[in-house]
């Protein structure tokens, strides 16, 4: 299934198609970018259902404003801040994510997914689980603006400049934010260790 | 190699932020030489690059989702897209006809025909009032008539000259007699 979006249609048709009430091409938009999207809010939730929610209504929100979308950064940064702040909205909502309760359920399925190697010893599983719930919980402690840069770069590969147009701020302020969100991740490993 | 004392090691403190955005490969030109060369130089900094990809990786999302997921997701998304679309309120549906070209278009046709209306209509309004302020019958047949009673107004002069002629020559007359 191609998801209605053909590679050689660029970003920019859809969207102008889309301005001129082709809903078509808006799926398109949505079969490109559903799975990044998806990714994003399950970065921020760590619940899946809470993240399909989150994302699909970040794409009728998108839809609904289409008219209002200038064209000046490419859509999906545009589309991204609208996500992105879904996402701390729901955060806000929350107050806490449910990281850890999230994280034991990515755990659970993981373990049932794995096929065990045998050449790693039982600490060392026990040891790499440890430092990924340790740095789980960091990476939820992490205040928004720091986790938000953090998720974007490292998860998804955005650049400074994508995420400092998708956060409305300043490169400098983008490089701050990781800066302080590998050092903050670097220092719940060493509390570990 | 510098080695806090907790086990993770510390790099220079002025390259830690460089360092780290080496990592995500954000530098060129210049900045990437001079990373690459203080790293050649410090192994402090070198080791600390290697802690970020030993555990930067670990933060890394949850794994793919099958492909059924997907395929439902996106029929759920057209359904949800169908249904906001046929809330929409008529005229909402109708704004995409309206073309940004469009705006500046019907605002110069609106304005000229403001304009022309305008223009038609105090014409108009011109003429009825210049067909209302014209004399009355009886004033107009007077007017017309004016060339009549000058030319009265001139026999009268001429009669009065004849009178007073006459007159002078029955003075002389009587002068002489």
């Amino acid at each position: 299934m191609d998801y209605g979006s053909p590679s050689n249609v660029r970003d920019e048709e859809l969207v102008a198609l889309c301005q001129r009430g082709e809903r078509r091409a808006f799926e398109g938009l949505v079969g490109r970018y559903m799975q990044r999207a998806y990714r994003i809010a399950l970065d921020f939730t760590h619940d899946g259902d809470e993240a399909k929610d989150l994302s699909q209504e970040a794409f009728l929100r998108a839809f609904s404003q289409i008219n209002h979308f200038d064209g000046r950064s490419a859509f999906y940064t545009w589309f991204y801040r609208i996500l992105v702040n879904l996402c701390l909205d729901y955060h806000r909502r929350k107050a806490r994510i449910p990281w850890e309760r999230a994280k034991a359920k990515e755990e659970e399925s993981a373990e049932a997914e794995e096929v065990p190697d045998p050449s790693s010893s039982a600490d060392q599983e026990a040891i790499a689980g440890e430092v990924k719930r340790k740095l789980g919980t960091a990476l939820g402690a992490l205040p928004k603006q720091q986790r938000t840069a953090f998720v974007l770069r490292n998860h998804h590969g955005l650049s400074i400049h994508e995420i400092a147009k998708v956060m409305e701020t300043t490169e400098g302020t983008v490089r701050v934010h990781l800066h302080r969100a590998v050092a903050a991740l670097r220092q719940s490993l060493a509390e570990l260790a | 190699m510098t080695q806090n004392r907790k086990g993770l090691r510390s790099a220079c403190k002025e390259f830690e932020e460089d360092l780290v955005l080496y990592y995500y490969g954000e530098w060129g030109g210049a900045e990437l030489a001079r990373v690459e060369g203080h790293l050649k130089e410090c192994v402090a900094c070198e080791q600390f690059l290697e802690d970020l990809r030993a555990f930067l990786p670990l933060t890394a999302g949850p794994k793919e989702q099958p492909k059924t997921f997907w395929d439902s997701y996106f029929k759920e998304m057209q359904e949800k897209l169908e249904v906001f679309e046929n809330r929409r309120p008529w005229w909402k549906r109708l704004l995409p006809v309206f073309q940004p070209w469009a705006v500046p278009v019907l605002g110069a046709a609106l304005v000229v025909i403001i304009a022309l209306s305008l223009t038609f209509t105090k014409s108009m309004r011109l003429k009825s009032r210049s067909s209302s302020e014209t004399l009355p019958a009886e004033v107009q047949t007077v007017a017309n008539n004016m060339d009549f009673f000058q030319s009265l107004d001139l026999l009268e002069s001429i009669d009065l000259l004849e009178a007073l002629d006459g007159a002078h020559a029955t003075h002389d007359g009587a002068r002489k007699l």
